[in-house]
């Protein structure tokens, strides 16, 4: 599965300041095993804390979660709540 | 309340039936942690630290253990030793100080005795030798060259390049979007403010308590008031170094938390009493532990920068933002980094946050953490950017304001929100054009807040008569039981009060995550309406037996199965008729629903705030409120009523009163409630709630979380109001009579705009 | 320590408990006499969760020492309801949704019910400045300040 996979900016340090890069990846573990590849260093700072929004959907734990071809996957910094 | 798309009809949800659990609560009969005694009980009494920073040379328990009634003393060493990197260590070592104590309050022993009062005296008898060390107390101590380190471990997260000495910065978080330069250089104004903001409390009427018994066969059960029990399970085991199964955590009715009960403080000292002495130990927190040794939200030093184009187009902006966690890392610079630009639409941005350790209590959560207060800095120079620009404060807001498809600051594009909505709401309102009085002045401000979603359980029991009882883990801290009964009586057919909502405790029902983030109605809902939904399949089937027909002829309408097959016509059946035969048709009805709740959707506010200004005093008074939210879909709207207005009066205690203040050597001078002066009723008008509803896709009712976002808008909702009154701007919180008196004669008298 | 024998007279029944000189009567109302209704949310009488009517007199029982209760007669919450029927101000509350963690309701009601018994048809300032001695954390006050006047309003008509 060809994806687009989006940082948010404090996470583009090992892609050189990319803010969007392809990787590949049945589920979204594959894909950031696949961007540490490209990317090394970036499998670490993906799998410390990070959801990911696909399709409008905030996933807080989306290391299984599968991927369709095509998808644009946004990974952004883990929230944390108060009430 | 504004509707503002079609929605299916409901039957159940939307409605407002008497909460299930009120009788209880207005007869005085619900149990909170305090209310609970075991036969046998010792009392637990906690030493803490009187000073803000310093090493423990010693701690000599003998004294204190000798005296009369007392049956157990224990100490840091008395716990399983903790590294700096085990994931829990910060919670560990607050929870009981270790080698050093780290803020006015730290425990550094705890002593149970047969009376509160044997207890109280054994504690005083405990000696503990310290080395006070100099005390870091204010952002611009922690950031000085020569600063004593409160933590020789802490190496900054998130610094390019990467730290190499230890310091008091345990986290920088870095946003940006488009060219910073090249927006400003679009810019036909520009303006850069400073803010300051102290440390307030979550200020929750029931103090921490909890009881805890554990048995020679090494369990323990915990009776306690928290947001999550399920939580106080695990943090309990990890700090004891238990197994999970050791522990049974009970959930006590919980009287009111807003983030500062997601976290634990007494409940493995109470297990550890407890083991000691072989006896139940009860603790309850006095107000003033409260206040020094649980929960404050960070004080900030925020510097914002932004710059418009002269039609009002947001083109630029830039924050330094500076959070204090208290005595231990914490995400509030994160967070405030995560808010700070999210309601607008700015193309070109950078954001740096830093978080900050100084020697007070260890922040905890308090509703949408950190965004009250980069929305007092944003939204005020919102304010002033309209007035120079000439433009309508509400129209620069909707030319800005995000919707479904733009960028969020963290790239992804918002899916269906409402904040446009909510803007229009409040501009259609009376309150927006009425009159004001003399010395009057009316603010409006915004505010945003993520929502989360995490792991929810829930259980479906039908009762033999065709009740249900819905077993949750979630603590209700706010009507949440009534909501869970409404989803499930729509989801059933059956009337909300044939429903008996239950807070189930950890041995009763699938794990929960804790009641944060504004996620129970809506992560614990799903849950809640998945085990219905199977419940629905399953009674389907019943019937079908007793029809003798093909389940798929079957259909679950309002509360009865209906056969809808061709073989002539048979009788619904009622649940009811369907329970009354379980046990020939298979056995009991019971469905369950576990899921990690995908689509939070983010929650915005925006409220209009009229005050009168004593120009003579300085006192502000809050005259007018009204206040919208998107609640996607309000499940009980007085409950969503009541979460707008408890964040307003949060708010503007926060705006006007509320601060943390210590002396010199770190010791909080105000720990009482006349001291720290919370809203009290004569302080506060009617609050009128504008519930707006674009449905979150995500969630079967389109429900989006209500529990925060309320808090965002007051600060700058009246700083705005207290300037259009004096045309004085206060940028430092709290905005206290005497902060706006000063600022009222600088500017040479009233009204000197 | 030898303890003090207190008889009075809660929510209409004689009530006898022993406590300590120096024992607050919240705490003995709560942990010997067995009603916990009343909550300690400061201890020092500034949030109104403890409080009762003693002789007529709405006080925060976190500042009376139990021994002081001898030959009073007291009412608290769990007093509110005769039998089944709850008191307008419990119904007004619960259909008002003027609670939401209930842990200051108690209080609210018993301090309502005084302002009401003093004067039966208050103004809403009078609300808020009758009920400026308890705090509520969750509501913001509007539904309490509400639910009382509908209390006012049934108990007026009745
Ligand atoms: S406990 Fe008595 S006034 Fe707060
Ligand atoms: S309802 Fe929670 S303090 Fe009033």
């Amino acid at each position: 599965m060809a994806v687009s996979v989006h940082l948010s900016s404090n996470l583009r340090g090992p892609t050189g300041g990319l803010a969007e890069v392809e990787a590949e990846g049945a589920t979204v573990g594959a894909l950031i095993d696949d961007l540490d590849q490209r990317y090394p260093g970036l499998g670490d700072a993906l799998r410390a804390g990070v959801s990911v929004v696909i399709d409008g959907l905030l996933i807080a734990h989306p290391e299984y979660e599968p991927l369709a071809d095509g998808a644009q996957v946004y990974f952004v910094p883990q929230t944390a709540g108060g009430s | 309340m504004t509707v503002t798309e079609p929605k299916p009809s409901y039957k159940y949800v939307g409605t407002r039936p008497v909460r299930h659990d009120g009788l209880e609560k207005v007869t005085g009969r619900a149990r909170f942690a305090a209310d609970l005694n075991m036969s046998g009980q010792l009392h637990g009494i906690v030493v803490r630290s009187p000073h803000a920073h310093a090493r423990i040379v010693s701690i000599d328990t003998s004294e204190a253990e000798a005296m009369p009634g007392v049956k157990a003393v224990i100490i840091g060493d008395d716990f399983p030793a903790v590294e700096p990197g085990h994931r829990q260590y910060d919670m560990c070592i607050n929870v009981i100080a270790r080698d050093k104590v780290l803020y006015e309050g730290h425990a550094v022993a705890a002593v149970a005795a047969s009376t509160r009062d044997q207890a109280q005296a054994a504690a005083a008898a405990v000696k503990v030798e310290y080395d006070v060390l100099p005390a870091v107390l204010t952002i611009d101590q922690a950031l000085a060259p020569d600063a004593p380190v409160l933590h020789a471990h802490m190496m900054t997260a998130g610094a390019n390049p990467p730290a190499e000495e230890p310091s008091n910065i345990s986290n920088i978080t870095r946003f940006s979007g488009g060219e910073l330069d090249a927006g400003f250089a679009e810019a036909d104004l520009v303006i850069e403010r400073e803010f300051t903001t102290q440390p307030v409390h979550q200020g929750y009427i029931e103090p921490h308590a909890c009881v805890a018994d554990t048995g020679q066969d090494g369990h323990t059960t915990i009776w306690c008031s928290s947001q999550g029990h399920f939580n106080v399970r695990s943090s309990t085991a990890t700090l004891l170094g238990w197994e999970t199964t050791r522990i049974r955590v009970i959930p006590a009715e919980i009287g009111g938390g807003f983030g500062g009960k997601t976290t634990i403080y007494l409940e493995p000292l109470a297990v550890a009493l407890s083991a000691k002495a072989g006896r139940p130990v009860k603790m309850v927190m006095t107000r003033d532990e409260v206040f020094r040794a649980t929960g404050p939200a960070p004080g900030t030093k925020l510097r914002i920068k932004l710059g418009v184009q002269s039609d009002g187009n947001l083109v630029a902006g830039d924050a330094y933002l500076i959070y204090t966690n208290g005595a231990y890392a914490g995400p509030g610079g994160l967070l405030g980094a995560m808010t700070v630009f999210e309601s607008y639409k700015i193309p070109n941005f950078e954001v740096e946050a830093l978080d900050v350790v100084i020697n007070t209590a260890r922040s905890a959560a308090y509703r949408a953490p950190a965004a009250p207060l980069t929305a007092y800095a944003l939204e005020t120079m919102l304010d002033e950017l309209a007035e120079e620009l000439g433009i309508d404060a509400m129209d620069l807001r909707l030319k800005n304001a995000v919707a479904e498809g733009d960028p969020s600051t963290m790239g992804f594009p918002f899916a269906r929100i409402g904040f446009v909505e909510c803007l229009e709401a409040v501009r259609d309102h009376p309150h927006f054009t009425a009159p004001l009085g003399p010395n009057q002045g009316r603010g409006l401000a915004a505010g945003y807040w993520f929502n989360i979603g995490e792991s929810s359980s829930a259980t479906v029991n039908l009762n033999e008569d065709g009740t249900a009882t819905v077993v949750t883990g979630s603590p209700d801290i706010g009507g949440s039981r009534a909501s869970m009964a409404l989803m499930a009586a729509e989801e059933l057919g059956i009337d909300p009060h044939d429903i008996r909502p239950v807070v189930g405790d950890t041995e009763a029902v699938g794990f929960t995550d804790i009641t944060e983030g504004s996620r129970a109605t809506f992560a614990t809902g799903m849950a809640v309406v998945e085990a219905c939904r199977k419940m629905v399949v399953e009674l389907r089937g019943r019937a079908a037996k007793m029809m003798g027909a093909d389940i798929d002829d079957v259909d679950w309408v309002d509360g009865q199965a209906v056969y809808t097959g061709s073989d002539g016509d048979k009788d619904p059946l009622s649940m009811a008729a369907i329970c009354a035969k379980a046990k020939r048709t298979g056995g009991p009805l019971t469905a369950t629903g576990s899921l990690e709740a995908h689509g939070a959707g983010p929650g915005f506010a925006v409220h209009l705030c009229d005050v009168e200004v004593d120009q003579e005093t300085g006192v502000v008074r809050v005259v007018r409120y009204t206040a919208s939210q998107d609640a996607g879909t309000a499940i009980h709207p007085s409950y969503v009523e009541g979460q707008i207005q408890g964040g307003v009066a949060q708010g503007v205690g926060w705006a006007l009163n509320e601060e943390y203040i210590y002396d010199s050597d770190g010791v909080m001078e105000n720990p009482s409630f006349l001291d720290y002066r919370v809203p009290v009723a004569s302080d506060l008008p009617m609050i009128d709630a504008i519930i707006v509803e674009v449905p979150n896709p995500a969630h079967p009712y389109g429900v989006r979380g209500v529990g925060e976002t309320g808090i965002v808008p007051p600060i700058p909702a009246v700083a705005n109001a207290i300037y259009d009154a004096t045309g004085c701007r206060l940028r430092d919180l709290p905005m206290s009579p005497i902060r706006v008196l000063e600022a009222i004669t600088a500017n040479g008298g009233s009204n000197g705009s | 320590m030898s303890r003090v024998h207190v008889t009075c007279t809660i929510n209409g029944d004689p009530a006898e408990f022993l406590c300590d000189g120096g024992q607050t009567l919240l705490d003995a109302l709560r942990d010997e006499v067995g009603l916990t209704g009343a909550k300690e949310g400061c201890g020092t009488g500034d949030c109104g969760a403890c409080s009762i009517v003693m002789d007529g007199r709405l006080l925060c029982s976190c500042l009376v020492l139990a021994p002081e209760a001898e030959g009073t007669t007291i009412s608290t919450v769990e007093g509110m309801a005769s039998g089944d029927d709850l008191h307008p101000l419990q119904q007004c509350f619960l259909e008002g949704a003027a609670l939401q963690c209930g842990v200051c309701t108690p209080g609210f009601l018993v301090a309502a019910k005084a302002l009401l018994d003093r004067n039966p048809d208050p103004t809403e300032t009078e609300i808020r400045y009758g009920l400026a001695g308890n705090l509520c954390r969750c509501t913001g006050y509007d539904k309490i300040v509400r639910a009382v006047q509908a209390a006012a309003a049934a108990i007026n008509e009745s």
